[in-house]
């Protein structure tokens, strides 16, 4: 990847891949992984980009996508594996930002499913229902309804947890 | 009052050291002890098996009665085996304190180095395999006559004009060494496609990280 491309079409929407990538990690060693893959990824595939969405839809999208088979591919070498862990115990808390809040907000977010994840936070990056819709490849008739239904599932989760 | 997940979200953003990138380049450095390492052990286990059939060939001819097979097969795997133990000490050489880069095109040129060889023993070493499974049918004994020999005795009765060199009839000795040059031509190719199958996988993830180090280099 030219260093080039990484500072003028990467790097200004870093905010973004960081974003979902701590939603779908657990350590900092996954998350630097995910982070580089979806960087790699988006060199890899920017000749795709057919500027049908903003250059910006197109990273969310591109970011989802590789978080996703990262983590379905982490999940089969996990069934391959045997581990003593229970599910909730994977979540290990990993305290990436100062904000308290912050931390708490990401460690509900990872306790979702991995949709919910994804449309939570783009509804917290304010994108539309289409676009959300769009970018997760659903319709929008139910977005606002599941929204709401997560909305209510991180409330709890964070509840419960202070 | 609590706070909002949308505030949550906010606030929590505007913090500085919220949103700092990762480096890039550690990915590559994991990336290249990655394909290594997973090379090295498949190219043990490679090995492994190559001595494996070496030992294992010899009580298998005997049982099926194909010795001078099983000889000359474990020779050339005992062989194979040492010139790949010989190629694995300079796989092991190769110096892991340069960069990421310097260290996977060294790694790159072993692997150019081993499959030209490969491909130059191939050429030899598939027609050697032909000739020893042919030595190994021909003398199995049936009912204590040589198989090559009553095979020789079937076609001379079945065209006694045909002509002899040592002993041997030529409508033998034609396909005999039509078949050997066609595996000698093809051997080459046999090995590439060998190693393509073994190790074509981890080839092509070298391929894909070095091409992608050198744009980067840019």
């Amino acid at each position: 990847m030219s260093s080039d491309f990484y500072t003028t079409q990467i790097l200004p929407y870093a905010a973004i891949i960081i974003k979902i990538c701590r939603a779908y990690t657990d350590t900092q060693e996954d998350f630097e992984d995910y982070y580089q893959e979806v960087c790699l990824q988006i060199w890899r595939s920017k000749d795709n980009f057919k500027e049908q969405s903003a250059w910006s839809t197109w990273i969310y999208r591109l970011s989802l996508n590789v978080c996703l088979t990262f983590l379905k591919k982490k999940k089969n070498n996990k069934q391959n594996a045997p581990s003593d862990l229970l599910p909730d115990e994977v979540l290990v808390d990993s305290r990436a930002f100062s904000d308290e809040s912050l931390n708490q907000l990401y460690d509900a977010i990872r306790k979702l499913s991995e949709i919910d994840r994804g449309v939570i936070l783009l509804y917290l990056e304010e994108k539309s229902y289409q676009e959300i819709a769009d970018i997760m490849g659903t319709n929008t008739n139910n977005i606002g309804v599941r929204i709401t239904r997560i909305k209510e599932r991180l409330k709890k989760i964070l509840n419960q947890s202070h | 009052m609590e706070k909002s997940i949308e505030t949550i979200w906010k606030e929590g953003f505007l913090k500085n050291d919220a949103l700092v990138a990762p480096k890039l380049n550690d990915l590559y450095n994991q990336k290249s002890i990655d394909i290594v390492e997973k090379f090295k052990r498949m190219y043990k286990l490679n090995r492994i098996g190559v001595a494996t059939f070496a030992i294992i060939i010899i009580p298998l001819s005997y049982g099926t009665k194909m010795i001078s097979m099983g000889v000359l097969m474990s020779l050339l795997f005992t062989v194979v085996f040492f010139i790949a133990q010989k190629y694995s000490k300079q796989l092991n050489q190769i110096d892991k304190n340069t960069s990421s880069y310097e260290y996977l095109s060294s790694f790159n040129s072993w692997v150019k180095d081993m499959t030209a060889l490969n491909s130059k023993l191939s050429t030899f070493m598939y027609p050697y395999i032909f000739i020893a499974m042919i030595l190994g049918f021909w003398f199995i004994q049936v009912d204590e006559e040589i198989l090559g020999n009553m095979f020789i005795n079937g076609l001379v009765s079945e065209f006694p004009t045909t002509y002899l060199i040592n002993g041997f009839p030529i409508l033998l000795l034609i396909p005999f060494f039509l078949a050997i040059g066609v595996i000698a031509f093809f051997g080459s190719k046999i090995g590439k496609w060998d190693i393509n199958l073994v190790y074509g996988r981890i080839l092509n993830r070298l391929e894909n990280t070095l091409s992608d180090m050198e744009e980067l280099r840019k």
